[in-house]
């Protein structure tokens, strides 16, 4: 085999590419097909730009926190809080550009994108800074946050739907002259932080050092790397990728709420671990997470458009998350005894 | 031509002949996308019998196929609640019915839905700054006022009141508690010791309103404006009647033992089948017969009490619940 297609089909990230193709294929060839009211022409149920870039928007927003939460899993801890820091990041822009009111559209964009991500980072600080001070598992730390930053949004917007400036929508929802209700801005941003996440984890030396102490914090601390400091960063980094979510998310949606990304931390922790990131710590990868994401966001697509009980959604995604982490310690395993043997 | 080819276009004469007969006996069909707020509140699931019962009954009036396809999501969220939107436009539905969760949230993706052809209507919560075509549903302010109203007469005029108040962003909620506290304001001996929001399952309900009176003994009244703690039946033993009134919105078969018991000596009805079954009505009155369809149709209130429990209990059970209890169909 050419030494290319061998890299490309040894690589983490082909199995779940073929089964997201996989699952793409199914839901191409059942999902059916409709005639398009403004065109008059057939179209498939799924095959289409708007139900592809439809799937990729709502992926990510997953996707994006996943790249985040997927640094702290490598770590070896886990961030529970990032769904709360969405929607704090949101809420609290919201009300401020409500109450400054910029004639400006570039100025409230810019400030609202400062105040959510700086929002983002503050709080993965904090988590960060606790997880290091208090020498507390970050499962109870960020749990506690979870509640904390969600309840700071709950008494400081009042409960309240709060609108977004249209500025902020024209932007997250520019169709750069297409059709009108295509607009590929969510996934063009969820495909640059993966790429950056990428980058920095797998080429830069702050991101390898993040392998190594999930990999054996012991072994880091010997070695002379900073773990505290390190750690900090991580945590900062799930919370400023959670800022970046919630910027595009509510700009998206055009308001925010306290309510706003419930439960999502689960499932930004499922994409990751789909991904192959090891709870454990030393594994994973920002490209996988972002895969994870669209395979978990593909999953309940194919519930709905296959005409599935949408009631089994829960089973089915936990059915899949728990077959994707044994699939993969298999092949963890079998890997092992390949080399073993070598 | 040769009798292979006499044979070939016989046989696509009856295949041209076959496929303009079924052309001709297609039925139309009209898939109507059913997004309320969560799938595991009972109103909502009565809400789609009343649509798949008026799907049928239009389909054989009209000749035509009509589809409900519920997408519903499983727990309140007005951001899954847009990307449903989105899901049944691209799979081609004709319309949408749906009651928003929190309507900032679904505004972008109804006006969406409109500009691509798909009219959406509202039922229950609304969203009146979208491009919604009509909304169905009670005066949420008005059914608020009328809460508070009915459970001042229980109470004589004077009293601690609780309101209860389901999700603080949907803003039906919002209104009808600001109009429960509207009335409360005409009533002097009447104190609202305040409003508690929680998460619209029954269990939350009934856990919110023991964690309340826990906190605030001398509560003597609650304004509910949805039923959700009475569909649990942990209330009918923490609550005494001779302590506690409550009026609540909402009259379901497992809340009927409150109004038996005295613990709930009113609920106001909301005719939930209704939703599914008029929204379906007006949304093949605008595609279908091409009718002008009025911008907000409202719903009454149905009260219930002891005097036509059996009644609404028959009432509920033509709805198609099947878990009415046998004692309340057989009295009067």
């Amino acid at each position: 085999m050419h030494p290319t297609i061998r890299r490309v089909f040894n690589a983490q990230q082909s199995g779940l590419i073929l089964v997201i193709l996989l699952l793409g294929a199914i839901l191409t060839i059942f999902a059916g097909s409709h005639v398009d009211r403004m065109t008059g022409r057939s179209v498939n149920n799924f095959l289409n730009f708007y139900t592809l870039t439809q799937t990729a928007t709502d992926a990510s927003f997953f996707a994006i926190m996943a790249v985040g939460a997927t640094m702290v899993i490598i770590s070896g801890g886990i961030d529970l809080s990032v769904g709360s820091i969405y929607a704090l990041a949101g809420t609290t822009m919201a009300m401020a550009l409500r109450s400054w009111q910029f004639s400006n559209p570039f100025v409230t964009v810019l400030a609202a994108l400062i105040l959510c991500l700086g929002i983002g980072l503050l709080c993965g600080l904090a988590n960060g800074v606790m997880v290091v001070g208090l020498r507390v598992h970050p499962f109870i730390i960020t749990l506690g946050t979870m509640w904390v930053f969600r309840g700071i949004a709950f008494v400081t917007s009042k409960a309240e739907s709060i609108l977004v400036p249209d500025a902020l929508t024209n932007v997250v929802k520019t169709t750069f002259g297409s059709d009108s209700a295509l607009y590929p801005v969510p996934m063009l941003v969820m495909i640059l932080v993966t790429a950056l996440g990428a980058i920095y984890l797998s080429r830069t030396v702050m991101g390898r050092h993040i392998y190594a102490i999930g990999g054996n914090a012991e072994a880091s601390r010997y070695s002379g790397l900073r773990l505290g400091r390190i750690l900090i960063g991580v945590y900062a980094l799930s919370g400023l990728t959670a800022g970046i979510a919630a910027y595009v998310g509510i700009s998206y949606y055009g308001s925010a709420t306290c309510g706003d990304a419930t439960g999502y931390e689960l499932y930004v922790i499922a994409s990751a671990v789909v991904g192959g990131a090891s709870l454990s710590g030393g594994k994973g990868s920002a490209i996988n997470a972002m895969l994870g994401a669209i395979l978990i966001v593909l999953i309940r697509q194919a519930i709905r458009q296959l005409h599935f009980d949408q009631n089994y959604e829960w089973i089915i995604i936990g059915s899949a998350i728990v077959i994707a982490v044994v699939l993969d310690q298999l092949n963890a395993r079998l890997t092992l005894k390949r080399l073993t043997k070598g | 031509m040769n009798r292979l080819g006499k044979v070939f276009i016989a046989l696509g004469c009856v295949a041209a002949l076959a496929v303009a007969s079924s052309f001709a006996q297609a039925k139309k069909t009209i898939k109507i996308a059913l997004i309320a707020k969560s799938s595991t509140n009972p109103v909502f699931l009565s809400a789609r019998t009343g649509a798949e019962a008026a799907a049928k009954e239009l389909s054989a009036k009209y000749n035509i196929d009509i589809v409900i396809d519920w997408r519903t999501p499983p727990t309140e969220d007005g951001q899954v609640q847009a990307q449903r939107i989105a899901q049944a436009v691209n799979e081609g539905d004709d319309a949408i019915i749906m009651s928003c969760s929190d309507a900032a949230k679904v505004n972008g993706a109804i006006n969406d839905a409109a500009a691509r052809g798909v009219p959406v209507m509202t039922f229950d919560s609304d969203a009146p700054q979208s491009k919604r075509f009509a909304f169905y549903g009670v005066d949420d302010v008005g059914s608020g006022e009328q809460v508070m109203s009915e459970l001042a007469k229980q109470l004589g005029g004077n009293g601690k009141v609780a309101i209860l108040a389901g999700n603080q962003n949907a803003p039906n909620l919002r209104k009808r508690a600001d109009g429960v506290r509207k009335e409360a304001a005409k009533y002097p001996g009447i104190q609202i010791v305040g409003t508690f929001y929680h998460i619209e399952t029954p269990q939350d309900g009934a856990a919110e309103v023991v964690r309340v009176m826990n906190a605030y003994p001398d509560i003597t009244g609650w304004a509910m404006i949805g039923g959700w703690p009475l569909f649990t039946k942990t209330l009918l033993t923490d609550l005494d009647p001779a302590k506690v009134k409550v009026v609540a919105v909402d009259a379901l078969p497992a809340e009927l033992p409150y109004v038996e018991k005295g613990i709930a000596p009113v609920l106001l009805a909301q005719p939930t089948y209704m939703w599914g079954h008029v929204c379906v009505e007006k949304v093949i009155d605008k595609v279908y017969l091409k009718k002008d369809v009025p911008t907000i149709t409202r719903m009454e209130l149905v009260r219930v009490t002891k005097e036509n429990l059996g009644t609404w209990a028959r009432q509920l059970k033509e709805w198609g619940f099947a878990d009415v209890p046998e004692e309340y169909l057989k009295l009067p």
